[in-house]
């Protein structure tokens, strides 16, 4: 029986494969894998304590309870972004090429990829987690407002790891990594990510409105400043799907796009 | 000496406005960040009693200043690690020049480049109807203190790209920027930060020097001004060239 006659790989098997091999270089490379680990940490850190002053006129009486949520889901973006980098080093090293030749199906080159970065995505949103409940954060959310924000982070990092892996198929450099990293900074930025809408003004605050990242932010947000409740969750739950199937999307359609070289 | 190193300052900056990719971003982004700090803590600056400036925007001038002038001068010392890298800085070495002058001559072009970085922040923000305080001699006093903290923070820089010989390691520096940059009052003014925070940055030069800058825009003119804004990154530059040059001494010295 030659190869093409052999039996039907199905796309859990090399998507499987393909996260561990992801997971594996967290190990080898740690270099790569740590700042996106602790700048979240020490983004928390640094804004909760700069901008305490302008949060509590929010009447947010602890600053960690406002910017930890941002740094978990900043952290999971960038961490899962970082699948974007390790693709164009696959890509320019030739390793790609020899994937797309093994007999599987293409669809477990998105669904390996992504599965990974959202499991490294967790790394960030556990430290810094834990790095604001030590620090005296509050959780009136109790666990589901934990879990609130688990599922809010790690829904950006899909979205990140998605954005990044449709950029490195299509650009195939490392000329990619600054648009990668471009996108998901001013998403989060343009949001209420510093400030409540209510106290924002000028040109960003139109823009914030209208951001479905906000959305996403207050779901992520609720458990730490109050109960979790479905009207401030199933905003940042359609934010985020919409998003997921678009950037999902576009990564499949990128990796066409190397097909078609 | 001088022609020298005028030369290679001159060189330096002809090299960095080839390079528009890798000056670009230390424009665009304090400017950025600057005009989101002023739409998310525009509002609550007029609230907090005894803000230290007329807005948000005039008091974040100095802080985009030093933020760009950081980033640039990372930048520079990047630059010396690649011509390490590539081959050109042992051309440099084997030519009938003051040695001291290569690296020299790239630190004054750092102290230009910081100079006109903080006059083009400053036009910006005037622009934008910010009113320096310090009339002409405050105009001055920012646009030299930007320069001396280019020249400070080049020169620190420039040890690490002459020891290392990496540009990697040198990026790898860049964090401390980022960390010495955030844990101070470029973003909000220290009068309202409490705990660990407020005393982390009491003892951050960076704050100092900082709302030393920041002073020259929201206040007359007066001495203290100038010896932070101006003082300190003096201090610090004479250490910070000192060490680039052992560094290069110590280079030069290597087997």
């Amino acid at each position: 029986m030659s190869t093409l006659d052999g039996p039907t790989v199905s796309t859990a098997a090399p998507a499987r494969a393909l996260v561990a091999r992801n997971l594996r270089r967290v190990v080898r490379l740690p270099s790569a894998f740590f700042p996106a680990l602790l700048m979240p940490v020490f983004q928390a850190i640094a804004f909760s304590g700069a901008f305490a002053a302008a949060i509590h006129l929010a009447g947010i009486r602890n600053s960690l309870d406002w910017f930890v949520p941002l740094a978990a889901l900043q952290g999971a973006g960038f961490g899962a972004m970082s699948i974007g980098f390790a693709t164009i080093i696959d890509i320019q090293s030739g390793f790609l090429d020899r994937l797309r030749m093994a007999p599987m199906p293409r669809r477990a080159l998105v669904a390996g990829p992504l599965a990974a970065a959202v499991l490294r995505a967790v790394f960030p949103v556990v430290l810094v987690t834990a790095v604001g409940l030590i620090g005296g954060m509050n959780v009136p959310g109790g666990w589901l407002g934990l879990a609130v924000l688990g599922v809010a982070a790690l829904g950006v990092g899909f979205v990140a790891a998605g954005w990044g892996l449709g950029l490195a198929y299509r650009m195939r450099s490392m000329a990619a990594a600054p648009l990668m990293q471009f996108a998901i900074f001013t998403a989060i930025f343009l949001s209420a990510s510093q400030m409540p809408l209510a106290l924002m003004s000028g040109w960003a605050k139109p823009i914030a409105r209208v951001n479905p990242v906000t959305n996403i932010l207050r779901m992520a947000r609720q458990g730490f400043l109050g109960r979790v409740t479905w009207a401030h969750t199933w905003p940042g739950l359609l934010a985020l799907t919409g998003l997921g199937l678009v950037t999902t999307l576009w990564a499949r359609r990128g990796l066409s796009s190397v097909d078609r070289i | 000496m001088i022609r020298e190193t005028l030369a290679f300052a001159r060189r330096s900056l002809i090299g960095r406005l080839r390079q528009p990719e890798s000056l670009a971003p230390s424009f665009v982004f304090p400017l950025f960040f600057a005009a989101l700090g002023v739409s998310s803590f525009g509002k609550a600056a007029t609230r907090l009693p005894g803000f230290p400036a007329d807005s948000y925007l005039a008091f974040s001038a100095a802080g985009a200043v030093i933020q760009g002038v950081l980033f640039g001068a990372t930048a520079a010392a990047s630059d010396l690690a690649t011509d390490i890298e590539g081959g050109f800085w042992e051309r440099m070495v084997a030519s009938p020049v003051t040695r001291s002058s290569i690296v020299v001559g790239r630190l004054a072009s750092s102290f230009v480049v910081g100079a006109v970085q903080a006059a083009v922040f400053l036009a910006v923000f005037m622009a934008f109807g910010v009113r320096v305080h310090g009339g002409i001699g405050g105009f001055v006093g920012v646009v030299v203190g930007g320069g001396l903290i280019g020249l400070a923070v080049a020169g620190l820089f420039a040890g690490f790209a002459i020891r290392s010989g990496s540009s990697e390691a040198v990026q790898g520096a860049f964090p401390l920027v980022f960390v010495l940059l955030f844990l101070s009052s470029a973003f909000f003014p220290r009068q309202y930060m409490s705990g660990w925070y407020r005393h982390v940055a009491d003892v951050n030069p960076t704050s100092h020097v900082v709302e030393g800058l920041r002073q020259f825009v929201t206040r007359p003119l007066g001495t203290q001004q100038f010896a932070t804004a101006w003082g300190i990154p003096a201090g610090v530059a004479v250490v910070s060239i000192g060490f680039a040059l052992r560094s290069l001494h110590r280079r030069l010295a290597a087997p």
